[in-house]
């Protein structure tokens, strides 16, 4: 494929995007998002969970394996998770998720880890922004249409 | 560390080593020995508990790991623990896994003394009970040893050959093969007050220091170390879905690998669960997304979710690879898996039974630049 055609076909393409969502910050702050009316890509599908410590990285690899481009994990700042330290966990599996996607070369940018609150509504929206244009940069995935998985 | 000889007569090391250990059953220090023996048929080596001396007819040097000593081992102590010492005689990467099966409270260490014993590596199972040789895998191994060949090399299994430490750590007593003439001689060290205790009472000549040991030891961790960095460059390629799907093309997802991992301790595992049971119309619509896709399905799922669950205290026994039925080579991934995991929180599985696995501990001021940017 020539780069000319591979660029078009980026531009065109719509990603899709899971996010796994805290129900005590980054959900709310989605809502926030929404009852403001602030505009952000429709490429993220949410998935609202109590706490991103409780997002197995099974979950992450089950988007990615079954056709989402990206992956998502908000949960709440450092310090203010509902759990106590849920998000400092979710920290360490993030790392060690990344680390094992790098070791077998399975596009580890692909799977985002973002601390917003319920207050940062527009934060949400950025990132939402953020995250669709780098993962339309990066193309489909190619995990997303293989099947022999 | 307390240093002792075992004398080798006639030239017999097996027979020497069982005499030692039937001293110890006897003495009545413990209660008990957990130590591979031939089964009848002879064909194969198994941990057997034995603790009737008269009984007692082990091979510790047999070449062969059929299942995990240290699952065991966590079967005999989870519920409760001895109330008198049981000896267990174990391989490094063993005692590896049974440190950390304790730390994930799967196992006590409560009344059992880890006798360990120097691995040159083992055979394949099936290698094992069809040896291709016109002698038994236990004396062509110690040929090999004496004549320093290394004809043996070709039958280990694969990460026997990259071990990343064949002398056992963490062990009470320590019978050692590398730095002794074990025509002769084979060594034993106390690296513990309780391995120290037993020793004492036993009819074992000192020995000042093992000089040569050392020397054996640092060298055979050199050794070992250089097959593990090629082994690891040669599997830097494996990247990229097409590789990694090909890779796992005859997995049936059948989790045996998983049954014969010590470190899969759930009772029920994720991948069993009802989780994965789904109305038909959800199938469908999975093959709409992408067309079409194998069945049975989610081994890959399967494999990547288990490695995140399990990596950092894979011991690398590879276990997992022999029991795979379709001989698929698990160790060409999950080595580098372990190694580059590992190495990212500073955590060797096996070492030091006070440090917390990872994935239960954290710091507020790490890994920062994670969920900020
Ligand atoms: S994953 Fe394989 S090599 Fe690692 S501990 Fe489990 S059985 Fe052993
Ligand atoms: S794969 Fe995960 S859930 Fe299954 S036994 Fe291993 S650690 Fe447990
Ligand atoms: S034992 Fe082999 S075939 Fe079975 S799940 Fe493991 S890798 Fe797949
Ligand atoms: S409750 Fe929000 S991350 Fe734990």
């Amino acid at each position: 494929m020539s780069e000319e055609k591979k660029d078009h076909k980026k531009e065109d393409f719509e990603p899709k995007i899971v996010g796994f969502l805290c129900n005590w910050c980054s959900y709310a702050g989605a809502d926030l998002a929404g009852t403001s009316r602030i505009q952000y890509p429709p490429n993220v599908r949410i998935i609202r969970v109590m706490c991103s410590g409780s997002v197995d990285s099974m979950y992450i690899l089950r988007a990615l394996l079954e056709g989402a481009d990206g992956v998502f994990v908000g949960g709440c700042h450092p310090g203010d998770c509902h759990y106590i330290d849920g998000n400092y966990k979710a920290r360490r599996r993030m790392v060690l998720l990344e680390n094992i996607l790098g070791t077998l070369g399975l596009e580890k940018e692909r799977v985002w880890l973002r601390w917003i609150s319920a207050s940062e509504g527009q934060k949400f929206a950025d990132t939402m922004k953020e995250m669709t244009e780098a993962v339309r940069k990066l193309g489909p995935s190619p995990i997303a249409k293989h099947w022999n998985l | 560390m307390t240093h002792k000889v075992i004398k080798v007569k006639d030239n017999d090391v097996v027979g020497s080593t069982n005499d030692f250990l039937r001293n110890l059953l006897s003495s009545g220090k413990i209660q008990a020995l957990l130590v591979p023996q031939n089964t009848p048929s002879k064909k194969v080596a198994f941990p057997v508990l034995i603790s009737d001396p008269k009984k007692f007819h082990a091979d510790i040097v047999a070449p062969i790991l059929p299942a995990s000593t240290a699952t065991i081992v966590s079967k005999m102590t989870k519920v409760q623990p001895p109330s008198k010492p049981i000896g267990v005689v174990m391989r490094s990467c063993q005692i590896r896994a049974l440190i950390e099966l304790v730390k994930l409270n799967q196992a006590s260490l409560t009344n059992i003394v880890i006798i360990g014993v120097d691995c040159p590596g083992t055979f394949p199972i099936n290698t094992y009970t069809e040896f291709p040789e016109k002698k038994t895998p236990t004396q062509f191994l110690l040929e090999a040893w004496t004549k320093k060949s290394d004809e043996a090399e070709k039958y280990f299994r694969s990460a026997c050959r990259v071990c990343k430490d064949p002398i056992p750590t963490n062990a009470d007593i320590i019978l050692g093969f590398y730095g002794a003439d074990i025509e002769k001689e084979i060594i034993v060290e106390a690296h513990s007050e309780v391995g120290k205790n037993i020793l004492k009472e036993l009819p074992l000549e000192d020995e000042e220091e093992w000089k040569s040991r050392e020397k054996a030891v640092k060298e055979l961790r050199e050794e070992k170390a250089k097959k593990r960095a090629v082994f690891l460059k040669e599997k830097e390629g494996l990247k990229g879905i097409d590789k990694v799907s090909e890779f796992f093309d005859k997995c049936v997802n059948c989790h045996n690998c998983r049954q014969a991992c010590p470190i899969c301790y759930c009772k029920e595992c994720l991948f069993d669960s009802s989780v994965f049971d789904a109305e038909a119309y959800k199938f469908l619509r999975r093959a709409e997304i992408k067309g079409l896709f194998k069945m049975p399905n989610d081994a890959l799922l399967f494999q990547l979710g288990r490695m995140n669950h399990m990596i950092l205290s894979c011991v690398e026994c590879g276990l997992c690879e022999q029991a795979c039925p379709n001989n698929i080579p698990l160790m060409d991934v999950f080595i580098p898996a372990a190694e580059n995991a590992q190495k990212e929180f500073d955590y060797q599985p096996g070492k030091d039974i006070k440090e917390k696995i990872p994935m239960i501990v954290y710091r507020e001021d790490e890994f920062l630049e994670v969920g900020e940017k």
